[in-house]
């Protein structure tokens, strides 16, 4: 049972976990536009990981390390989320006292379905509205007769790489045409809550909370795409020029599945500034949620933990977004920042540091005991002096999982990366491949090393992969498993679909049950 | 040909399934039928050993093992 330490008086939490952001796009970690300020501020005194990386991506594959310590495909791979009574963060401190509230910025995968409530008092995931992704060209055509008379120019088309092509062009620009001839603000363009709504949700719970211990979880998504910024946000970095109409084309363009790289290359530079402008509001926010702890006289006890749970791909390996098609450093690097009330001064960690650890860290840090399920363990206090423990660390997911909601989409082969300070080694084992990589001198993990070359290294890092898969297996783990899957039966509608289908059961040849 | 087995279930959790589920299921056996069929439908642990294997191959490859 999560119990608090005697000698230490309860301290709140709060965990920031940013969509998609990447650990080279905030200042405190060296990115040169001045998107951060805030943070940058805040981790003058604050515990900063250079090193940390995710325990799998996206989110689906990301957030049960975060909030339960546990790696993405320990239950078996066709779990998805938290299962049913799984200890969290959350409960651990629900069980501990503690007033807990999570306000989402509507990721659908970060939802009740999925388990993400449990151990809350107050759950908001915002998951009524819209849903996530930039709409299909076809979206944004008129519904009209010119709809069929269009079908059948696209059918006649397909009929020649050259005229697909050449129909593919006309139709984005034909969509452009009919799209721009509305004016829609970026509030309306965007597709979920911008953090200001968040915090403004989180000021209000924390008002009336009193003097109880809290933990608060805020889910911003600001930097996740279709990229629509706060025109402020686009303002403050003098890129007043990006309108709500330009912001639209180029989301539409970078979204283009026709076009290779070197065409989608022509905007980059502006994705690159929504993005910014997205992660500018974040740090904005985040600023305004601390201001409105210290009137509280609640930031003086109070842990704050920024993160994210994957980064983001613009064209450095041909990709954008971030499937799960590859674990690249864009990917599965992520910012954190640790702020505890006792620090002064900044300590950068430059060993690779796992989120799987993030959970127990916090609760140490706290002083409430992990639940004994969590596979990470806390490095509060070797963190607290500076140092963490070498060794690799470890991000797993589906290969290709884009649509986790599809189980056959869950039944792939494993893709995972084992990482170390200097050198990384990717397994694909769809491929049946690996790539090791020396980030020391290859960076951006442009060519893996020769398959004859550093053996002691790959040796090193194939014996992490080993005792990873021996110590994660879900066969210690059946009860959460089962859990979980009656869980997804019963929100799938299989369980109502079987109404039929057991009426057709013949009565002579079922089982027996003896009734006792 | 099917073959069949007794199994045995306490009394009382028979009748609160059939008490919860009985607009779905005409009885305890089609549910639990139901059940068994879709946990074991998708096995993922023919992945991992597969992955498993892989691993040790290279390890040997590499003269670890």
């Amino acid at each position: 049972m999560p119990h608090i330490a005697t000698e230490m008086k309860k301290r709140s939490l709060i965990l920031v976990t940013v969509d998609c952001l990447r650990a080279d796009h905030v200042g405190f970690l060296g990115y040169p536009r001045p998107v951060t300020p805030n943070l940058d501020a805040l981790a003058a005194n604050s515990i900063v990981f250079s090193n940390a990386i995710v325990a799998g991506a996206p989110t689906y594959f990301s957030f049960p390390a975060i909030l339960a310590s546990r790696y993405p495909l320990a239950l078996g791979r066709d779990v998805l989320g938290i299962a049913p009574n799984e200890p969290t963060l959350a409960s651990a401190l629900h069980e501990a006292g503690y007033a807990t509230a999570a306000f989402l910025a509507g990721n659908p995968y970060l939802g009740r379905r999925f388990g993400y409530d449990q151990g809350f008092d107050s759950f908001q995931d915002f998951l009524t509205g819209g849903t996530l992704g930039e709409p299909a060209s076809s979206d944004l055509a008129p519904q009209s007769g010119l709809s069929k008379l269009n079908r059948l120019i696209e059918a006649g088309s397909r009929r020649n790489p050259l005229s697909a092509n050449a129909y593919d062009e006309l139709y984005f620009w034909y969509c452009q045409w009919m799209s721009a001839r509305q004016d829609i603000p970026m509030d309306k363009l965007r597709r979920y809550p911008a953090a200001n709504v968040i915090v403004d949700q989180a000021q209000s719970w924390l008002s009336g909370l009193g003097d109880q211990p809290f933990f608060l979880w805020l889910h911003l998504m600001d930097p996740h795409h279709p990229y629509y910024p706060p025109a402020e946000a686009l303002a403050a970095l003098g890129l007043p020029r990006i309108t709500a109409r330009r912001a639209r084309f180029l989301n539409s363009f970078w979204n283009r599945g026709d076009i290779g790289p070197q065409r989608l290359q022509r905007h980059r530079k502006e994705i690159l500034s929504l993005y910014d402008a997205g992660v500018y509001w974040v740090d904005k926010q985040i600023s305004r949620l601390v201001e409105a702890l210290q009137p509280l006289q609640r930031w003086d006890e109070t842990v704050l933990a920024v993160t994210a749970d994957h980064g983001e791909a613009f064209l450095e390996h041909g990709d954008r977004y971030h499937s799960p098609t590859s674990l690249p450093e864009y990917l599965i690097r992520v910012p954190l920042l640790l702020r505890a009330p006792e620090l002064s001064g900044r300590r950068l960690l430059e060993e690779p540091f796992s989120l799987i650890h993030l959970a127990p860290t916090l609760l140490e840090a706290v002083g409430v005991a992990a639940p004994d399920s969590f596979q990470g363990r806390s490095s509060w206090a070797q963190i607290s002096a500076g140092t963490l423990p070498g060794g690799p660390v470890i991000t797993e997911c589906v290969d290709g999982c884009c649509n986790p909601i599809r189980p056959e989409d869950r039944l792939r082969p494993r893709l995972m990366a084992m990482r170390e300070r200097e050198f990384k080694l990717v397994i694909n084992f769809r491929e049946g491949r690996d790539y090791l990589y020396d980030l020391k001198n290859d960076p951006a993990e442009t060519s893996p090393l020769p398959p004859g070359d550093h053996m002691r290294e790959r040796g090193r890092l194939f014996q992490a992969a080993r005792m990873h898969l021996q110590r994660t297996s879900d066969k210690h783990k059946t009860d959460l498993r089962l859990r979980a899957l009656l869980r997804d039966l019963q929100q799938s509608g299989k369980m109502t679909a079987a109404t039929q289908a057991s009426r057709s059961v013949d009565e002579g040849r079922r089982a027996s049950v003896r009734l006792m | 040909m099917t073959q069949y087995r007794t199994v045995h279930l306490p009394e009382e959790l028979c009748a609160a399934a059939e008490k919860s589920v009985a607009e779905k299921f005409d009885s305890v056996e089609a549910l639990i039928i139901f059940l068994l069929q879709e946990i074991v439908k998708n096995d993922p642990s023919q992945f991992d050993r597969a992955e498993e294997q892989m691993i040790e191959q290279r390890l040997k490859d590499l003269g670890y093992i």
